[in-house]
């Protein structure tokens, strides 16, 4: 799905209509993706820990959104499950294997990072030496690479870019980029570590879609940190960090309800869901919308009701 | 700043030379060098003049670029060429000035001359090289003239590894710096309105947010490498694959029959008239 919905010029388009009508995806939801068990990190051994003690597993295919206010340890953690930082207290498993040393090689392939600086992540001198950089290194040969960049060029929707150096790109393109690099390598666990911060509006539009159809596609588990409310909004499940605890883990439509935990995480609910709860004290009954179009369809039959 | 940054840019016009495989072009080069330190006299001066024409006009590059190439060498220029004036003290020979007790003889004003044109055609022609090839083709060519390397237990893929890494970020530090200057300018402290003195201060509290920022990047894009599966060391495949062909053959070919010429003229000291 992923594959028909992004080729073309109008990939964007009802990637939330499509999940409707299809409630079928992720079904193979068996062993879990990621397993943390009692993971605690500190930079020194003297400071404060910056993960205190997580457990939480990650079942495959599942998009969860991690949230917290800044510096409560979220990049952290996903650079712990990817090995980038040395190894703490507690285990990790990915995929069911656990990360030793010896098993890092392994465990950088079936995760995928896209980090918040799109300019910072761009290895090489144009955006084809970006893609292969990843490619180069899991030793394919050339005729496999060459299918990877056409391809995933072209999902990414950067296929005519492919020669360009990264000055000539904007910041919405250097993370397709990004994106691509990642995708190519085809990585089954992909952790967005605020990926959309220092995009506009627009950009960030496209790239929650991207991370829509990459969702719908069933192939990818997708963590992804984020202070967006529409990012939030659309994963599946919420895991809440403060001050290296994991606070609360529950689905968005929960999160947005409970307005303490919401000023914990410094979360702000989309508006259509501020709408509702306003709406909800004046004694009006509108289940809880997945977006503004869905509001404003529970809204204007009330007008009738008149 | 980056305008008048003529090093290292590639002006693609396409032509024969631009799709010579990089390793043909940099051991023409070194030819190159062999060959102006050969050129001795006027003749063999013109015999080099010719070739390098010929070569930059299959460049289709405008010479403009090449003399632009040379321009910032010119203090250097100037100094080797006043220098060699001084040195030549040649009581025999003939004088071509005098200033009180000092002469200028003319030995001296043609070595002077001669240096500086030596010079200026090592420069210019050099310039080809990066102004017809990619970074990223040069880097690749890098390894591969670096390959011997490997017998000494040099590593060639890392040498190029920090290269391209230098030549991807170098115009993004560049940048970083020129947003620094105009924000130190939008609170009043213009770099450019400054006596030099102070102009010097203002560079230095300019080094440490630069410096601070390429820390940042460089944490950033090893995350960014080892997350993607990176290792030093680790094998890897090549995307990019040199080809040699025959007109990489024939443009070293070029080089050789210019420097055995040279020999040659330099050897039977062709036309005494010529000489210095």
């Amino acid at each position: 799905m992923f594959q028909r919905e992004l080729i073309g010029p109008h990939y964007t388009s009802n990637a939330f209509e499509e999940s409707v009508r299809n409630p079928s995806v992720n079904s193979s939801k068996c062993s879990p993706a990621i397993e943390l068990v009692g993971v605690s990190y500190g930079y020194a051994k003297k400071d404060l820990p910056v993960i205190n003690d997580i457990t939480f597993s990650i079942p495959q295919g599942q998009w969860v959104a991690l949230v917290g206010a800044n510096g409560c340890g979220k990049s952290t953690l996903v650079k712990l499950m990817n090995a980038l930082l040395p190894k703490g207290e507690g285990t990790i498993k990915v995929k069911g294997l656990e990360l030793q040393s010896d098993t890092i090689g392994e465990i950088r392939k079936t995760i995928g990072m896209v980090f918040q600086n799109p300019d910072n992540q761009f290895i090489g001198a144009t955006v084809e030496d970006d893609i292969v950089f990843g490619l180069e290194g899991q030793c394919l040969s050339i005729e496999v690479m060459e299918e990877r960049v056409k391809s995933y060029a072209a999902k990414l929707g950067i296929a005519d870019l492919l020669d360009k150096h990264p000055s000539e790109l904007s910041g919405g393109q250097k993370q397709r980029v990004a994106i691509a690099s990642i995708l190519s390598m085809e990585p089954e666990v992909v952790i967005f570590d605020e990926a959309s911060s220092m995009l506009d509006e627009k950009t960030r539009n496209d790239l929650l879609n991207i991370l829509s159809d990459m969702h719908k596609s069933g192939r990818y588990t997708i963590i992804s940190i984020t202070h967006d409310a529409q990012e939030i909004a659309a994963s599946e499940r919420v895991l809440v960090l403060q001050e290296g605890k994991l606070i609360a883990d529950r689905t968005p439509t929960e999160l947005f309800q409970d307005e303490k935990i919401l000023e914990m995480s410094h979360v702000i609910a989309p508006f259509a869901f501020q709408l509702t709860t306003e709406l909800h004290k004046y004694g009006l009954d509108i289940s809880i919308p997945n977006c503004e179009k869905e509001l404003t369809e529970a809204l204007w039959p009330l007008h009738l009701r008149k | 700043m980056s305008e008048k940054l003529l090093i290292g840019r590639t002006i693609d016009t396409g032509s024969w030379v631009h799709r010579i495989d990089p390793r043909a072009k940099m051991v023409a080069m070194m030819l190159y060098v062999v060959i102006i330190i050969l050129s001795n006299t006027w003749l063999e001066m013109a015999c080099v003049a010719g070739f390098s024409f010929a070569i930059i006009a299959l460049t289709r590059i405008h010479i403009k670029y090449f003399i632009r190439a040379a321009k910032p060498l010119w203090v250097l220029m100037l100094f080797i060429f006043i220098v060699q004036c001084i040195k030549v003290d040649d009581k025999n020979g003939a004088i071509l000035l005098s200033i009180g007790s000092w002469n200028l003889y003319v030995e001296g004003f043609k070595l002077g001359l001669f240096s500086v044109l030596r010079m200026v055609f090592l420069v210019s022609f050099t310039a080809i090289l990066t102004f017809t090839t990619t970074p990223g083709r040069l880097n690749q060519g890098l390894e591969g003239v670096l390959k011997p390397l490997k017998a000494i237990r040099v590593s060639p893929d890392r040498f190029t590894l920090m290269v391209s890494i230098a030549l991807r970020f170098i115009p993004s530090i560049l940048e970083e710096a020129q947003i620094i200057l105009k924000a130190q300018a939008s609170r009043g402290a213009d770099v450019r309105e400054l006596p030099w003195k102070e102009k010097g201060k203002m560079l230095v509290s300019l080094l440490v947010p630069v410096t601070v920022g390429a820390f940042r990047r460089a944490e950033d894009l090893v995350h960014s490498m080892e997350s993607r599966g990176f290792r030093m060391g680790e094998p890897r495949t090549k995307y990019h694959r040199l080809v040699w062909r025959s007109r990489d053959t024939i443009f070293i070919g070029f080089f050789i029959v210019m420097l055995i010429a040279m020999v040659w003229m330099s050897g039977y000291g062709t036309g005494e008239l010529w000489t210095l």
